[in-house]
This record gives structure tokens, C-alpha cells and sequence, in this order.
């Protein structure tokens, strides 16, 4: 085994966290991962190992994400990609399950894909706009404006989440 | 002087992409503007959300299917030393101790093991003392960065680095020598854009044990700490667990000897 494939095999836990926070579903999330590391290891010999293995891996996986995305839109008429791969089968790893965790997850669904990815790639896997950029394929100050819309996104779903909570728990 | 911002800045502060110099300035800015200290706030909040609930997921066990894609079956995983370092770096790896768990890459329960050392120990109290220092919180300040690092450097006997954890959202505060037991230590002071401060410790331990992560825990005050050819190094503070956890790995892999070099 050589060493590209244990930097990949080293980024496996990430891929996977970034993975869920794009498709909630734990086996569709691991599906993406599988074709992702299956796509990197055709391509090792144009990865030079200096790069950074991260933005490369994360950089594949979202490229695959965005081609599953398109391949939804055009079978599916009205179908979200929340509704086909996450909420609808409602699988939850146990560590997961709490409301606090589960409401932000299901509100990191329902914002647009393009500012999910972002905002987690910041602001979970820590990656700076530049390097986000990188990954996203779009220019820094675009990744910027879609964490902000991202946040405010977020913000709203987990404010209304709280407020049916609150009248869930007022009815009984 | 009042430094004008907007609410861009909140999130440009937030992914640690407002440059340290401003960060007081931008402070100032939110104590003058309630409606955005909130806005901070809440984003921030949901932000610990986010890492809160996605945080275990690195943990899980890791499908065996996929590992075996990568390594193929059979593969000899022993022998490998530059894949052991990247993987200890990513947090696969556990040393198995006390309370902890044992370490599992294909498969088993992975985890950070939650153990004592007096070096975590040291960590946190002299983190409480420090930290909460609000004139004399370093004895050198970031702004003499290189003469800091090198007269730490020489005085625990190994070279230091200040690890860059802007990306964390933290920025250098400085640092001070201090004693541990009967040798000394170093502590980096690091802030973040709100005040909540978090330190690198390092010290000479007494063996020459190696360990993978651990975590130390007493009251609100935690440490992310590993031991590594003689030396102890440890991450303190009282910020949120995922927080803590983001910062010590990125201080780890900057440690590292092997990313020393590289």
C-alpha cells in the first residue's frame, strides 16, 4: 500500500461527516463516499502528493454530489433531494438521536444545496473560503455570500422547527 | 476611533477570515450594535449546532466495505509508518487506556479516549489562571511572534511553532514560560473573534510514552492532549467540545514532526 491510499483511507472519517451533512440518509451518504473514494483511486496518478488530500477528496465527492443532484432534477419532477434521500426514510444513527441534533440536520436539508455545502465545509470541516472555493469549483467571495444565505437559511428553518415544537407541546 | 463593519464581518469573524488585527475593532463594533452581538450570537449557536450534531459522525466506525476498497483485501497494514502517522493525525487511531476505548480502524469503537495525565492537569489550571488575566494574559505578545516562539523554543527544549488556528477562528495572543513540576512549560495564548480564549501547553515529560488523543475533563474546563517522543502537549480551555476538538487536531497535524518538515 502506498501512501496515497492512506491519506485517502486517513480522510475517510471526514468524507463521511461531510458526506451526511450533504445527503442525511447514512447508507445514500456512504454510497457517495464509496463512489467517491472508487473515482479517486482511477485517478491517483493525476493527484501529486503534496496536494492537499482533503480539498482533492472533498473536491471529487462534491462534483459527484452535484451530478446525482442534476440526474434527480431531471427524473424526478417535484421530488427534493431532502425528500428522496433523507427525511423520507428517516434512519437515524443512535448517536444522533436527539431534537437538538436531529431538528439541525433536517434544517441543514432544507436549505439550497449549493449553500449546505458550503456552510459545512466551512464551518464544520473548517475549511477556509479560499480552500472552500477550490472545492466548490466557484470564486471565494461566492462561497462568502452563500454562507451568509446559507446562515440566515438555517436560522429561519430552525426558528420554525422550535416554533412547531413549541405547538406540538402546547396541543397535548 | 470607530471602525466601521457590517454584517458580512460577522461571518467573515466567524470562519476565522477577519484578520487578527481587526478582531478588536470588530468586538468594539458588536458591544456598539446590540441587533448584530445577537445576530453574532445566533449564528455562532447554530453553528455549535451543526458541529455538535455532526461531530460523531467522524468517529463511527467506518464501513469495512469502504476501507476495503482502498486497501484492497488482504492488504499488510502493518509496516506503514507515514499511514500510521496520517491516520493518527486524523483521528483514527486511539491509544487504549483507562476509561477509554480500544482503537479500531476498520471497524470497532472508535473514540478519544477520556484519561489523566499530569500534563492535562497542568494544562487546565494553568489555562484557568491565565485566561482569565485580563491586562497580563501573555508575557510576550503576538506581535514579537518569532522572538516568543524561539526563546520558548530554547527554553522546553524542542522546537516550538505557534500552530495557525485562524481557520478555527483563533488568533495568537502571545505567550509565557512556565514551571511544570520540576521542568518548565510553554503556553500559547490563542482568542477567538467573542474573548473565549483556549491554550497550547508544552512541556518535557518524564517518559517517553506515546499516546494517541486524549481528553481531560475537570469542571467546565477541558484539555485535548497526546504525548509524543518526550514531550507533552496539550490543548485547554472552556469552549464547546467540538470546538476544542477542531482546534487541538489542527494544532496536532501542525505539531507533528513529520508535518514539521513538509
Amino acid at each position: 500500500m502506498d501512501e496515497k491510499r492512506g491519506a485517502i483511507l486517513a480522510e475517510l472519517p471526514r468524507l463521511r461527516r461531510y458526506a451526511r451533512a450533504l445527503v442525511r440518509d447514512r447508507d445514500v451518504a456512504d454510497d457517495l463516499v464509496q463512489d467517491c473514494i472508487e473515482k479517486a483511486l482511477t485517478r491517483m496518478d493525476g493527484w501529486q502528493s503534496g496536494d492537499n488530500p482533503r480539498r482533492w477528496l472533498f473536491t471529487i465527492m462534491h462534483n459527484l454530489f452535484v451530478d446525482q443532484l442534476r440526474r434527480m432534477k431531471r427524473r424526478g419532477t417535484s421530488v427534493s433531494y431532502e425528500e428522496a434521500t433523507g427525511s423520507a426514510m428517516m434512519t437515524e444513527p443512535s448517536q444522533l438521536d436527539n431534537i437538538a441534533a436531529r431538528e439541525v440536520l433536517q434544517a441543514l436539508q432544507a436549505i439550497a444545496p449549493d449553500r449546505r455545502s458550503a456552510l459545512v465545509l466551512v464551518a464544520v470541516e473548517g475549511l477556509t473560503y479560499a480552500e472552500a472555493a477550490t472545492v466548490l469549483g466557484i470564486p471565494a467571495g461566492t462561497v462568502m455570500s452563500r454562507i451568509a444565505r446559507g446562515r440566515e437559511e438555517l436560522r429561519k428553518e430552525l426558528e420554525d422547527a422550535s416554533r412547531r415544537r413549541t405547538i406540538r407541546v402546547v396541543e397535548r | 476611533m470607530t471602525a466601521e463593519f457590517t454584517e458580512r464581518d460577522i461571518h467573515l469573524a466567524l470562519d476565522g477570515e477577519l484578520p487578527a488585527e481587526r478582531l478588536n475593532d470588530f468586538g468594539a463594533w458588536l458591544e456598539a450594535n446590540p441587533d448584530m452581538k445577537i445576530k453574532a450570537a445566533r449564528f455562532d449557536a447554530d453553528r455549535q449546532r451543526l458541529q455538535t450534531a455532526l461531530g460523531p459522525v467522524a468517529y463511527e466506525a467506518v464501513p469495512g466495505k469502504l476501507t476495503e476498497t482502498i486497501l484492497g483485501n488482504g492488504s499488510d497494514l502493518l509496516g506503514m509508518r507515514s499511514w500510521w502517522r496520517g491516520a493518527i493525525a486524523a483521528g483514527l487511531l486511539v491509544a487504549a487506556a483507562a476509561g477509554g476505548y480500544a482503537l479500531g480502524v476498520a471497524g470497532g469503537p472508535a473514540g478519544i479516549a477520556r484519561a489523566s495525565d499530569p500534563v492535562a492537569e497542568r494544562a487546565v489550571a494553568a489555562h484557568r489562571i491565565y485566561s482569565a488575566e485580563k491586562l497580563h494574559v501573555v508575557e510576550v505578545g503576538a506581535d514579537q511572534k518569532d522572538h516568543l516562539v524561539g526563546w520558548l523554543s530554547k527554553r522546553v527544549g524542542i522546537t516550538l511553532k505557534a500552530p495557525d488556528l485562524a481557520p478555527e477562528g483563533f488568533s495568537l495572543v502571545g505567550g509565557r514560560l512556565l514551571p511544570s513540576g520540576e521542568k518548565v512549560a510553554a503556553q500559547f495564548m490563542y482568542q477567538d473573534y467573542s474573548g473565549n480564549r483556549i491554550s497550547l501547553y508544552v512541556t518535557q515529560t518524564a517518559g517517553s510514552d506515546e499516546t494517541g488523543f486524549r481528553l481531560f475533563e475537570k469542571a467546565d474546563a477541558r484539555a485535548f492532549y497526546w504525548l509524543d517522543g518526550g514531550f507533552g502537549y496539550a490543548i485547554a480551555g472552556a469552549v464547546p467540545e467540538a470546538t476544542m476538538e477542531a482546534v487541538a487536531r489542527a494544532a496536532y497535524r501542525q505539531l507533528l514532526p513529520v508535518a514539521a518538515k513538509g
